[in-house]
């Protein structure tokens, strides 16, 4: 007979929960971060300013911000790409001898999962403050607009963010239709079919809110924001009690410093 | 097993539309390259054959002339190439493999057709997804297992009568009757990109029992496969057969079960036998959800 459960690895014993944890993982938390990020993100087109406030909103978790980033975005990311490697590793795509569109879809599913996540690593090391170490973390959450925009500016760079933005957005609304079929919600043929539309329907969606939001960043008028973000500040302080940081005399300078934003250490934030 | 029983004239659905009206002029000779291989796990390398062009021709015609012939298109004698087929109608499920690159049932692939998207000349290889036994002849032992795997049949031995069993549906046997028409050919776990290959070889001092037994726990950690998956719900779906409705649900969820599916749907593309296969795969999902979460709170 078959080889008795209690002689097998825990990863083979525990294959489907892990499976399903996988599946669940790609839609909650991660796939549900994606969304409020790139909705966040597409802010930008609304004005410096709203961008600055949506930033604001979130950094408001203040010392919170680093655990809930940890638990649901960062650890749940590292277990859905860890699993999601192991599955490329076991398949053995066919799309050359069976162009089915299925079958082009189950690839196109692994080719994006494997650029978003090289993208997103890129991307945290890039903006996130953790990627300072790495000559990144230029992300300064008290100059979000501006300090976003420059880091996009160069054309090659906002590029490579449509290509890993639009990866990323095909593999969650391709995910979000295999995830249906994986639990069970939609079983007939047919609602296979419509469930597929709603799947286009969200990924055209995120798609238009991402390419948006790395559009809005090439339009954004950098010492205009500068000026915007630095009045928020200003008010953000004495809101807290503090003089600003500069008077109204000595207005700083509109002028963004090439380097990155030394706000790292006082202000954890992306 | 190598059957040549005479000219194979096999009547399709397809047949008609092989007289070709008026169409490409048919050529004198079909050629044919066939993968072969002498023996399990042993290397394997390309023949050509060359075979007179007859009209209404299938691969197995086509197998059985180059039987007759038993030279390759060079003139050198060889040994015929060796295959399994049996009925002939598209039923049995035996005669799989992959013609120009794709997988079929050999004797439905009517060589005029594939003339017409590859003039000229016919590919022929053994499935790719099961070990070899030799030329175009697989053991597809795996997926008999995998149906052992999800207990695939209605509980029904014992020692008294158990009376007539309940009645079934007009609607149930409509649903049921597609998935009961499955033969076992293998069709669907040849085009699927997550079941992969398991070829587990004798070692010189091992019994034969020891090597049943190493070949079975191979097998059994690796994927069901669609037609499993799709039995299951079947036997699950059946009155009788949903008594060990559990234990299919068992076999389902454990390693190697319906989680291995990777939604590539190629399965249902190429099943002869038209199977709702994805309705089954979701199905089970479905079921395995349930049961799965009943599991964690019954325990």
């Amino acid at each position: 007979m078959s080889v008795p459960d209690s002689e097998q690895s825990f990863l083979t014993r525990h294959q489907f929960l892990i499976y399903r944890l996988f599946s669940l993982s790609g839609l909650i938390p991660v796939g549900a971060f994606l969304v409020v990020h790139l909705a966040t993100n597409a802010s930008v087109l609304a004005g410096a300013g709203t961008f600055q406030s949506r930033v604001d909103m979130i950094h408001a978790l203040g010392p919170l911000l680093v655990p809930i980033e940890w638990a649901f975005i960062f650890l749940p990311m590292l277990f859905h790409a860890s699993v999601g490697f192991a599955i490329i590793a076991g398949g053995l795509p066919n799309v050359g001898s069976y162009p089915y569109v299925g079958n082009v879809r189950y690839t196109l599913q692994r080719a994006t999962g494997m650029i978003a996540f090289a993208f997103i690593i890129w991307h945290v090391i890039q903006l996130h403050w953790m990627g300072a170490a790495l000559g990144g973390g230029r992300f300064d959450p008290h100059h979000a607009t501006s300090s976003a925009a420059l880091a996009l500016r160069p054309v090659g760079v906002s590029l490579v963010y449509a290509v890993g933005v639009l990866s990323a957005v095909f593999h969650f609304a391709n995910g979000l239709w295999t995830l249906g079929i994986t639990w069970g919600l939609w079983t007939s043929p047919a609602a296979m079919r419509r469930a597929s539309w709603v799947s286009v329907a969200v990924g055209l969606l995120l798609g238009a809110a991402g390419l948006g939001a790395v559009a809005g960043m090439q339009r954004v008028d950098i010492e205009q924001a500068r000026v915007i973000e630095n009045r928020m500040d200003d008010v953000k302080r004495m809101l807290e009690g503090q003089t600003p940081a500069t008077g109204p005399a000595v207005r700083r300078p509109a002028v963004v410093p090439a380097t990155p934003v030394s706000a790292a250490g006082t202000h954890p934030g992306r | 097993m190598i059957r040549a029983v005479g000219d194979g004239v096999v009547e399709s659905r397809e047949g008609e539309a092989a007289h070709g009206d008026g169409a490409a002029v048919q050529p004198r000779t079909i050629h044919v390259r066939v993968l072969r291989q002498d023996a399990p796990g042993g290397e394997s390398y390309w023949e050509r054959h060359a075979v007179p062009y007859e009209p209404n021709m299938n691969v197995i015609s086509v197998l059985q002339k180059i039987a007759e012939r038993a030279r390759a298109e060079d003139g050198r004698r060889v040994a015929p190439v060796a295959w399994d087929c049996s009925c002939l109608e598209e039923v049995c499920g035996s005669c799989t493999m992959l013609v120009n690159g794709r997988t079929r049932m050999a004797c439905s692939a009517l060589v005029d057709r594939l003339l017409e998207e590859n003039p000229g000349e016919i590919e022929l290889r053994p499935m790719s997804k099961f070990p070899v036994v030799r030329d175009l002849k697989v053991d597809r032992g795996r997926l008999f297992r995998a149906l052992e795997r999800v207990k695939a049949w209605v509980p029904v031995d014992g020692s008294y009568d158990h009376g007539p069993g309940p009645r079934i549906s007009p609607e149930e046997q409509e649903d049921a009757y597609p998935l009961s028409t499955c033969m076992s050919c293998g069709c669907c776990l040849e085009a699927c990109p997550q079941y992969t290959r398991i070829e587990v070889m004798r070692h010189e001092d091992e019994s034969e029992e020891d090597f049943e037994n190493r070949r079975k726990a191979a097998y059994d950690r690796g994927f069901l496969g669609a037609h499993a998956v799709s039995q299951a719900v079947l036997f699950n779906g059946h009155p009788t057969g949903k008594m060990i409705a559990d234990e299919r649900l068992s076999a389902l969820t454990r390693a190697g079960g319906i989680q291995m599916c990777g939604n590539a749907q190629n399965c249902v593309s190429v099943c002869p036998k038209h199977i709702p296969l994805t309705r089954s795969i979701a199905r089970a999902g479905r079921a395995a959800t349930v049961w799965a979460i009943k599991k964690l709170f019954d325990r």
